[in-house]
């Protein structure tokens, strides 16, 4: 079974190779993974549930508690929130091109600092967007030019709602 | 259970870890506890701890939680004798509190007076200069545009504060270094107490270099009696928000004369306005000691925990009990002590690096915690975060017979406390606890812009936790 896990500009994929069910409390998961094409592993992880509780171990003597979870679709790292894919790789999926400014998390428009047509630079703030009561810059994230402005100001955008074209 | 003798029927006008923190006091004392939901948020976990649920429709926090017509129509249909306000929203309403007073509904808070004349930063400041309490250099009112800001900080030098005459909780705020500063800043900051306070008036305050935040914990009866509960440091902030509480405070540590004063000037502020309630002083404390008085919150403040911890006394009782009239048991300031030291953080669903919020779904959440932890949370597997609230979603107590302990507990419930499928500040946390700064106590409310502690998270991705993440996921999915 393949595990892919996408963010904007990453994909990494690891691979469950081999169960093995050591009794209803346990199994025993031998796991691959692949970066840059290049084959890592294999590792071997035994987990074990007690009471309702997970825990897993590599070796099957120490053990650590995970935090269980039914199937999420995301897979936290610190600061990244990347998209779980289990068993196949949605088609038609990348990250978003370096011109289309797409909001990161939703939020009310408060203001559009640029006009269609304009010059802006990597870094130049284009769009103040309110989220929890906070205004936050938007950054243009390339130069070019402003080609389409697909908001206006008071609009509330929900995540990952395309806001302006750059060319 | 002995029986309340005068049960009554209290509405929870708040939501998340608060509400459920109101509920159960509610409960203990023999009330009703009657709690609210909306239409943004059905899956309302506060009312876990209700006794009876009540629908207050509406779907921005406009039409519900911030809604005086719509909270007094709720709570007359459902023959309410009181409100708790929680903290945030109505809590520093003196309109909803003045509109309580006419329906006859008891506000479990202090009363509109104390509210208006604290609520407002420009008249605080000039009750706090009658009692004859020192007060940070600034503009005593609001000023009416950015020349005139200008000319005022020239007047009592650079930097400045620019800060919401109706703000709080650190929205609407910005340091300004130069004159191009605030050219720069004015227009936003109206903007944001606008859109967050309804008024756009500014202020403008001498900044205190390395300043920390010192407040003091007060709680008042109708009587006339007024305590003080000691202080909280809360110097640990970020963009003006506080992140880490502690009591008492390390940098009063054993002044005990230091101490004395500070508390009992609290008590003078809160007796200068004829307070009745739990509330707080707030005061900015130099490298000398000299502290300022800043502002009085007139609400249960988020970090009432850690008080909680070190003196063994419940503040949402006794702000209850104040409210009703009822004697608060408590004789004289004297019987009021503490032990040991508390620390809080505050866990938020926000970028450990960036420290902005971040929304999401939590998909997975567990704890287990040393001896001498509280975690007042509203956290489920499930939970939807959405930008509509605040993004903080839990706060972490620990409490030490001295700090170093507490601090030493802290670690181990933060690494006990598993969060999955969203950003949380957790490993932020973790870094500011191992600061060398943090740990010997000596830090000022510039603690994150000087010590970076987000550039030490360690963001690196580790295959075999990832293995052992998927493993788990997998178990589950199996049956095991």
């Amino acid at each position: 079974m393949r595990y892919y896990f996408i963010d904007t500009d990453n994909e990494y994929i690891v691979d469950l190779n081999k169960c093995k069910i050591h009794s209803p409390e346990m199994v025993e998961y031998t796991f691959n993974h692949i970066d840059k094409n290049k084959v890592f592993g294999p590792q071997k992880v035994f987990v074990r549930q007690m009471a309702g509780k997970y825990y897993t171990s590599l070796d099957s003597i120490s053990w650590k508690r995970v935090a269980k979870q039914d199937m999420p679709t995301e897979m936290l790292n610190v600061n990244r929130v990347m998209k779980m894919y289990r068993g196949f790789k949605p088609s038609g999926l990348s990250g978003s091109n370096d011109g289309e400014l797409i909001t990161n998390m939703p939020g009310k428009v408060v203001k559009i600092l640029v006009n269609s047509g304009d010059h802006v630079s990597k870094g130049d703030p284009v769009v103040i967007l309110e989220a929890m009561k906070m205004e936050n810059e938007i950054k243009s994230p390339t130069d070019g030019i402003v080609k389409t402005i697909y908001v206006k100001e008071g609009d509330a955008l929900e995540q990952g709602v395309l806001m302006i074209d750059l060319e | 259970m002995k029986k309340q003798n005068n049960p009554k029927r209290i509405l929870i006008a708040n939501r998340g870890e608060i509400a459920a923190r109101i509920a159960r006091a509610i409960n203990e004392l023999g009330h009703t506890a009657v709690g609210v939901w909306t239409d943004n948020e059905i899956h309302a976990s506060h009312l876990e701890f209700c006794n009876e649920w009540v629908h207050l429709e509406g779907n921005t926090n406009s039409s519900t939680y911030l809604s005086i017509d719509n909270i007094i129509r709720v709570a007359k249909n459902n023959n309410i004798d009181a409100i708790h306000p929680g903290y945030g929203f109505l809590s520093e309403n003196a309109k909803f509190v003045e509109r309580l007073e006419k329906e006859k509904i008891i506000f479990i808070g202090p009363n509109s007076d104390a509210i208006k004349k604290m609520g407002d930063k420009a008249t605080s400041k000039q009750i706090a200069m009658k009692a004859g309490i020192p007060v940070i250099p600034g503009s005593s009112d609001a000023v009416p545009n950015k020349s005139s800001a200008i000319k005022m900080a020239t007047e009592i030098g650079y930097p400045v504060l620019l800060k919401a005459v109706a703000g709080g909780g650190g929205r609407g705020m910005r340091v300004c270094e130069n004159s191009s500063d605030i050219e720069k800043n004015f227009d936003v900051v109206v903007r944001e107490s606008e859109s967050a306070f309804g008024y756009g008036g500014l202020l403008v305050e001498k900044y205190i270099t390395n300043p920390r935040h010192i407040e003091v914990q007060i709680l008042a009866d109708k009587k006339g009696n007024t305590y003080h509960f000691f202080e909280r440091e809360c110097s640990i902030q970020r963009r003006h928000q506080k992140i880490i509480e502690e009591a008492p405070s390390p940098f009063i540590g054993e002044r005990e004369d230091l101490r004395q004063a500070v508390c009992n000037t609290a008590v003078k502020v809160a007796k200068a306005v004829g307070y009745d309630s739990a509330g707080t002083v707030e005061f900015v404390m130099a490298e000398d000691g000299s502290f300022f008085f800043l502002e009085m919150n007139t609400r249960i403040q988020v970090e009432h925990p850690i008080t909680e911890e070190i003196t063994g006394i419940d503040l949402i009782v006794c702000m209850i009990q104040a409210a009703f009239g009822e004697p608060l048991g408590i004789p004289e300031q004297k019987w009021i002590t503490r032990t040991g030291h508390a620390i809080e953080c505050r866990i938020c669903a926000e970028d450990p690096i960036t420290m902005l919020p971040s929304p999401g779904t939590i998909t997975g959440f567990e704890t287990s915690f040393p001896q001498g932890t509280r975690f007042d949370h509203c956290i489920y597997s499930g939970l939807k975060v959405t930008p509509d609230f605040d993004p903080m979603i839990g706060k972490l107590v620990t409490k030490g017979i001295v700090r170093p302990v507490a601090i030493r507990k802290m670690k181990a419930a933060l690494n006990g406390l598993l969060i999955e499928g969203l950003k949380t500040n957790i490993p932020l946390h973790k870094v500011i606890i191992d600061n060398e700064s943090f740990i010997n106590g000596k830090y000022s409310t510039n603690f994150i812009s000087k010590e970076k502690p987000q550039d030490l998270v360690d963001i690196g991705i580790y295959v075999t936790e990832v293995y052992q993440k998927i493993a788990g996921i997998e178990a589950v999915k199996q049956g095991i």
